[in-house]
């Protein structure tokens, strides 16, 4: 039963979702209204999934005194002055929630990110090899799109930026075309077997 | 150079500091995001989202009903309770409905359309290039059939395709990430050490 | 000899990865301190966003809403192009409306107005709205809810005011009127509008993405799906380049900008050094324009631009990493088959 039902509301929610969007009548628009202002009160809480994962990982190693604990301790700190301090001072321009959000999320999430040009910088030098026909056809096309990108590619020569749109233009397109239309029929199939009850890892272990 | 500049120009060092090698720094700074981020979506969340659609319905417009749906969502608690995880299937179910009308929305945006465009009148080099390609690919992924012989040619016209497909995607990959890298560069010369005009 | 050729052939295999870091970070920054000029060439992509938004200009049955689907890290790439769109909708007279379904965004939106408004009189509620963020699960509810009544769909903006009587919803219902949305995220996130907006309201759709999606989004330009789309940071760069030439142009002739011109934008190049240029472009009618490029043009109007030419360098770098290695690589295999 702990499965069943779960199983059952969400086969008769899709189906109606699925009538709904062929039939504009009221009764399905109101269905559709009913269902939207539950979600909204239901959204919130997700918040509260991250908290406690987050906190049972860091507060088990701090417990523990696992190697490296004093660094979940900073997790855990940090979590707890931010959010209180969005509590306590409000979250406008000139907050010390915001001022936390501007010169300790943002420039470290993006230098994260940016981590990765000195690692593909170095995988062009080691891993990027030529070893067949297919991969050399690969680094052809990657390398006519790379210069075809910047102003220097024009000035070297006009056909390049041209060549560079006919590539995305013509045989990419045809490629991703064709894997678009391939994910499309996969995540129709996926929504159907999620609707019929045979897909159900989202429901999680147990039984 | 501000305060609030030289925090965020040390932390971003702290960040590329591993690129040298893994150590204290760059934990710290690891650590320090993940909180950080955390802590940020607790209060926004809390008053753009639990007081406008949870707090003011229920204890504002005396809207009762939505405690149901309120309750629901409370179970998300016990996902990770050992004997009453079950609890937590009911909010994402609920929200998991809405997947009945992605299969039509679905089926009409990624496969007909798509489908419509590539019946072009095949007039001209570039359309009939695409047509080959796109079916070319299509039968490579079709792999009720082995491929081999004249069928495993007509797929590896497809691999061809695929990796010009791929080159194009990896030119493009290499280019966003050097200017992620470029806007943190711009950010510690120009904004942290003013030496960009 | 043959044996010390060969050993340096490994040790260039063998280069530690640090010094590959070191090259490519001087790749960068060098183009950054001695700006030059280039010329940054407009895309068709690109240049039909513009001409959707400006198609909108004066008129109060119309509006743009900006999806902003992204937190800091892929800033570099989208936020010269938010600034941009905005700074032409602020020039223009184009009514805009702004919102996110992430919570690190958030602030990103309001950086972003702020950063373009400067200079610009502009009111909230009156010639752009932050309907601010909602949670992700309300992406489709919202989606679908703005198709009918938008504000009926999100109820109040950022701060927490009630939009259904504000000023800028005079004559904005639902997408007959938001008549374009453009999305600017690191991710598929656009899929979810051409899915949803476009196939069931259809409604105009463009996309601002990091260049890391720009390939896989193609077929959605070739089917009309997308109206446009913004590519990485050269999307940026042209789009600014496009405010400078025709939003934001001023002279005696164009007191509030001009229109859009192939002949102009083929011409004209606006230098992110301080130099001004005068221009003589030939019309079309035979007719010759006197053009003169702003000299003392804002740092964050042009920093897409500042950022190409880095962009540039490192490019040609990856190019000949690519390329010595390979020579490394066939080298060695040469030699490990003879002997």
């Amino acid at each position: 039963m702990k499965r069943q039902i779960p199983l059952m509301i969400v086969m008769i929610l899709g189906f109606l979702f699925v009538i709904h969007t062929f039939v504009p009548h009221k009764i399905s628009a109101d269905f559709y209204d009913w269902w939207q202002e539950w979600a909204k009160a239901i959204s919130p809480f997700a918040v509260v999934l991250g908290v406690i994962s987050l906190g049972m990982v860091h507060g088990t190693k701090i417990s523990r005194k696992a190697p490296n604990w004093q660094y979940s301790l900073v997790t855990v700190l940090a979590l707890v002055f931010t959010a209180a301090s969005g509590f306590i001072w409000g979250r406008q321009e000139g907050t010390p929630y915001m001022w936390l959000f501007k010169n300790v999320q943002m420039p470290m999430s993006a230098t994260m990110f940016s981590l990765l040009a000195f690692y593909i910088a170095s995988a062009a030098y080691k891993a990027f090899r030529a070893r067949s026909a297919e991969a050399t056809v690969l680094l052809i096309a990657a390398i006519i799109v790379m210069l075809g990108q910047v102003p220097l590619g024009m000035q070297i020569s006009r056909w390049i930026p041209d060549i560079s749109t006919w590539i995305l233009n013509v045989p990419n397109m045809a490629a991703k075309r064709a894997i678009m239309i391939g994910v499309g029929l996969g995540m129709v199939a996926t929504s159907l077997k999620i609707l019929l009850g045979i897909e159900r890892t989202y429901l999680g272990g147990g039984d | 150079m501000t305060l609030s500049n030289f925090v965020a120009a040390f932390l971003t060092l702290c960040i590329f500091s591993f690129l040298y090698k893994e150590n204290p720094f760059y934990r710290f700074g690891e650590h320090l995001l993940v909180g950080v981020s955390m802590g940020y979506a607790i209060p926004l969340i809390y008053d753009t989202v639990f007081i406008p659609y949870v707090y003011r319905p229920i204890f504002l417009d005396h809207n009762y009903i939505i405690i149901i749906p309120a309750v629901l969502g409370f179970l998300y608690v016990f996902r990770y309770s050992k004997n009453l995880s079950w609890l937590a299937r009911y909010p994402i179910v609920f929200g998991m409905g809405i997947v009945g009308m992605s299969v039509p929305m679905s089926m009409h945006s990624q496969v007909l359309v798509q489908m419509k465009t590539a019946m072009l009148p095949l007039d001209n080099i570039n359309t009939i290039l695409i047509f080959i390609g796109t079916v070319t690919i299509l039968l490579y992924f079709f792999f009720s059939k082995a491929h081999k012989g004249a069928y495993g040619k007509v797929t590896n016209i497809g691999v061809w395709f695929m990796m010009i497909g791929f080159g194009a995607s990896f030119g493009y990959t290499v280019m966003a990430r050097i200017s992620l890298l470029i806007g943190r560069i711009q950010f510690l010369l120009g904004d942290f050490l003013g030496l960009i005009k | 000899m043959e044996k010390r050729k060969m050993t340096l052939v490994q040790r260039m295999q063998q280069l530690d990865r640090r010094y590959i870091y070191i090259v490519i970070a001087v790749a960068i920054i060098i183009p950054l301190l001695i700006p030059f000029n280039t010329k940054t060439y407009v895309t068709e992509p690109t240049a039909n966003i513009y001409k959707k938004i400006d198609s909108f200009a004066g008129r109060e049955d119309k509006a743009i809403l900006m999806s902003f689907n992204h937190d800091a890290s892929t800033m570099p790439e989208l936020f010269p192009m938010e600034v941009s769109i905005l700074r032409h909708c602020f020039e223009r007279d184009v009514k805009v409306f702004t919102l996110c379904f992430m919570p690190q965004a958030a602030p990103l939106v309001d950086y972003a107005i702020n950063t373009a408004k400067e200079g610009y009189d502009v009111t909230s509620g009156v010639d752009y709205l932050n309907f601010g963020y909602r949670p992700f699960a309300l992406q489709l509810p919202i989606i679908l809810g703005m198709g009918e009544d938008i504000s009926n769909a999100l109820e109040t903006d950022s701060e927490g005011r009630k939009i259904e009587n504000m000023e800028i919803m005079e004559n904005i219902r639902n997408y007959d009127d938001m008549n374009l949305v453009i999305d600017f995220s690191g991710s598929a996130s656009i899929q979810t509008w051409i899915i949803y907006a476009r196939a069931k309201f259809g409604a105009n759709i463009a996309a601002g993405i990091t260049a890391v999606m720009v390939a896989d989004n193609y077929p959605y330009l070739q089917t009309g799906q997308l109206v446009g789309m913004l590519r990485g940071l050269k999307g940026a760069a042209e789009y600014e380049k496009l405010v400078d030439i025709f939003a934001a142009y001023e002279d005696e002739d164009y007191p509030n900008g001009r229109p859009y011109s192939q002949e102009i934008l083929k011409e004209i190049n606006v230098p992110i050094t301080a130099d001004k240029i005068i221009y003589e472009v030939t019309n079309e009618d035979g007719s010759v324009d006197k053009i003169s490029t702003n000299a003392e043009m804002k740092y964050e109007y042009k920093k897409a631009r500042i950022g190409m030419n880095a962009q540039s360098v490192a490019h040609v770098m990856i190019i000949v990493f690519i390329i010595v290695g390979n020579i490394g690589y066939f080298l060695t295999r040469k030699n490990k088959k003879l002997g």
